[in-house]
C-alpha cells in the first residue's frame, strides 16, 4: 500500500533521511519510533507531499508521490486521513464545519450528508456534545479526538498520525490509542503512526520501526524491539517509575 | 542587509502569484465577504476617528499663518487639496496597515506555526488561493472607499474649526473646497489606495506565511508586516505622486 525507497532528507547541513525504506501493506498499523528531530514527522509530510525529498521514491497504492503532478498528488491526499502532531484544527470554525470543510470541497459531498457524517464521526470518537464549538473551548483530549474525527470523516484507506499522544496525560494518551485501535479494527484502515509514546505504539501497531541516523531500523512486532540490545532503543522500553 | 533583499524577492514573487490565483476557480465569496468587514467595516470607527483629527489639526497648524497674510480665505482649499491629494489616502492606508496588515500577519502566521496551512494543503485547497486572494481582494476594494470617507472627515474637521473660530460659515467653506478640487486631485488620490490596499494585504499574507518557531514567529510576522507595509506604502507614494505629476500636470 505504502512503499518508500532510499528517502533522502536534508535542511541545509542538516541530513534528516539518509536513505530510509518502509513498506506497510494494506490494513496493517506500522508505528515510527524515533528521539525528536529523528526526521519522523518530516517522512510523514513526503507522503502527502507537503514536503519535497531530496531523493527517494515513494509510491500510495501504485501512485508515485509527485508534487509537480498535482493531478496524481490530488488522488493520493483523497485517500488519506491525516491527524497533526497539535490537531491543526481550523480555529475560525466550528467543530461541525472543520468536519465537514475537506467534506464538501475535497469530496463533493452535499452539505447536508456531509453534516450528518460529521456528526456520526463525532459520537465515534465520543464527542456528539461538541459539534457546534469552536476548537478553542475543548481540552487537548477533546481537540485530539475532534482532529481524529477530522481525519475518519473522508473514510480515508490510509490514515498518518503525528504524535497523536503528545501533550495528553497518559489515561487520555491510552484512550486515544485505544480510540485509533478500535478506528483500525473497524474501518480496516491502513496506518503509520509517527510517536515516541511506547505506550501508544503498543496499543495501535501491528509492527513498529525505529527512526536513528536517518534510516529506519529493528522493525518488526514490538515485543520484538524490546529484545535489541542498543541503548537507544532501550530507552523507549524503560519503565518510567 | 542580504535578509532584506531575499524578501523582496520573495515577497515580488508572492505578489505577483496573487494576479494569476486571482482569476482561477474556486473563487471564495463566503471568505471574501468576510474579510471585506474585517478590512472594512471594523477599520470604520479608526478611520473616523483619525479623519476628523486629520482635518482639524491641518487647519489649527495652518490658520495662523494663512491670517498672517490675510490669507485665511485659502484655507478651505488648502485643507482639500492637501487631504484628497496626500494626507487622506496616505494617513489612512498607515493606519489601516498598522490594524489589518498586523492582523493578517498574526492570523496566518498562528496558521502557519499550528500546521493549519498543511492541513488544507492536505485536503487539496490552495492556500493562497484561500487564504491570501480574498484578503487582498478585500483590501483593494475597502481601502478606496474608507480613503474618500476619511478625506470628507477631515475637510469636516477643517470646517469646525472654521466656524467655530467664527471665520466661516458652512455654504461658503463648501464652496471655496469644492471650487478649488479638480478631477486631477481626487483620480490620483484615490486611485493610488487600490495599490496601498493591495500591499497591506498582500505584505500581512507573505509575513504570516513566512512565519515559524511558535508563538515568538507569529509576534515578528505582525510586526514585520506592519513594518514593511508603511514602508512600501511610503515608497509607492513617491512613485505615484511622481506619476500623477507627469500625466494630470
Amino acid at each position: 500500500m505504502i512503499e518508500i525507497g532510499g528517502l533522502h532528507k536534508s535542511f541545509g547541513a542538516q541530513r534528516v533521511l539518509m536513505g530510509l525504506n518502509l513498506s506497510v501493506s494494506n490494513g496493517e498499523t506500522f508505528s515510527i519510533l524515533g528521539k525528536s528531530g529523528s526526521g519522523k514527522s518530516v517522512m510523514l509530510k513526503c507522503i502527502v507531499g507537503l514536503m519535497l525529498p531530496d531523493a527517494g521514491d515513494i509510491t500510495v497504492d501504485s501512485m508515485r508521490v509527485d508534487a509537480d503532478d498535482r493531478k496524481t498528488l490530488k488522488q493520493i491526499r483523497r485517500m488519506i486521513g491525516f491527524l497533526f502532531q497539535g490537531g491543526a484544527l481550523y480555529d475560525s470554525m466550528t467543530i461541525r464545519e472543520n468536519l465537514i470543510f475537506n467534506l464538501t470541497r475535497h469530496h463533493k459531498v452535499k452539505h447536508s450528508e456531509a453534516s450528518e457524517k460529521a456528526a456520526h464521526y463525532l459520537t465515534l470518537v465520543g464527542l456528539p456534545d461538541f459539534i457546534d464549538k469552536m476548537p478553542s473551548e475543548l481540552s487537548g483530549g477533546m481537540r485530539k479526538r475532534a482532529a481524529l474525527a477530522r481525519a475518519l470523516v473522508i473514510e480515508p484507506q490510509i490514515l498518518l498520525y503525528d504524535e497523536p499522544t503528545t501533550g495528553l496525560d497518559p489515561i487520555t494518551s491510552a484512550e486515544i490509542g485505544e480510540l485509533i485501535r478500535e478506528m483500525h479494527d473497524r474501518f480496516k484502515v491502513t496506518g503509520i503512526v509517527v510517536t515516541h509514546d511506547i505506550l501508544c505504539a503498543g496499543i495501535v501497531s501491528d509492527r513498529a520501526g525505529v527512526l536513528k541516523d536517518g534510516l529506519l531500523k529493528y522493525t518488526g512486532a514490538l515485543n520484538e524491539l524490546v529484545q535489541i540490545e542498543d541503548k537507544e532503543i532501550k530507552g523507549f522500553f524503560r519503565k518510567p517509575i | 542587509m542580504k535578509k532584506f533583499f531575499i524578501h523582496v524577492y520573495d515577497l515580488t514573487a508572492f505578489s505577483l502569484r496573487f494576479f494569476k490565483e486571482a482569476v482561477l476557480p474556486p473563487y471564495e465569496f463566503g471568505e471574501f465577504a468576510g474579510h471585506l468587514e474585517n478590512f472594512g467595516s471594523r477599520s470604520f470607527p479608526l478611520v473616523s476617528v483619525i479623519g476628523l483629527l486629520m482635518g482639524l489639526i491641518l487647519a489649527l497648524q495652518t490658520k495662523p499663518t494663512l491670517a498672517r497674510f490675510g490669507a485665511e480665505s485659502f484655507l478651505p482649499a488648502m485643507v482639500a487639496i492637501s487631504v484628497v491629494r496626500e494626507l487622506g489616502p496616505v494617513i489612512t492606508a498607515l493606519v489601516v496597515a498598522g490594524r489589518v496588515s498586523s492582523g493578517i500577519g498574526a492570523e496566518i502566521g498562528s496558521m502557519k506555526v499550528t500546521e493549519q496551512v498543511d492541513a488544507l494543503e492536505v485536503s487539496s485547497v490552495d492556500p493562497y488561493r484561500f487564504l491570501v486572494v480574498p484578503r487582498v481582494l478585500a483590501g483593494i476594494i475597502a481601502l478606496p472607499l474608507l480613503t474618500a470617507y476619511a478625506d470628507f472627515l477631515g475637510i469636516i474637521g477643517a470646517f469646525l474649526v472654521m466656524f467655530v473660530s467664527g471665520g466661516m460659515g458652512w455654504q461658503l467653506f463648501i464652496t471655496s473646497t469644492i471650487r478649488s478640487l479638480s478631477i486631477a486631485d481626487v483620480i490620483p488620490g484615490i486611485g493610488k489606495t487600490f495599490f496601498f490596499g493591495y500591499i497591506i494585504a498582500i505584505v500581512g499574507s507573505y509575513f504570516g506565511f513566512k512565519a515559524s518557531g511558535g508563538t515568538e514567529g507569529v509576534g515578528k510576522a505582525a510586526t514585520s508586516a506592519v513594518v514593511f507595509a508603511s514602508f512600501l506604502i511610503l515608497i509607492t507614494d513617491f512613485v505615484l505622486v511622481k506619476l500623477g505629476i507627469l500625466l494630470f500636470e
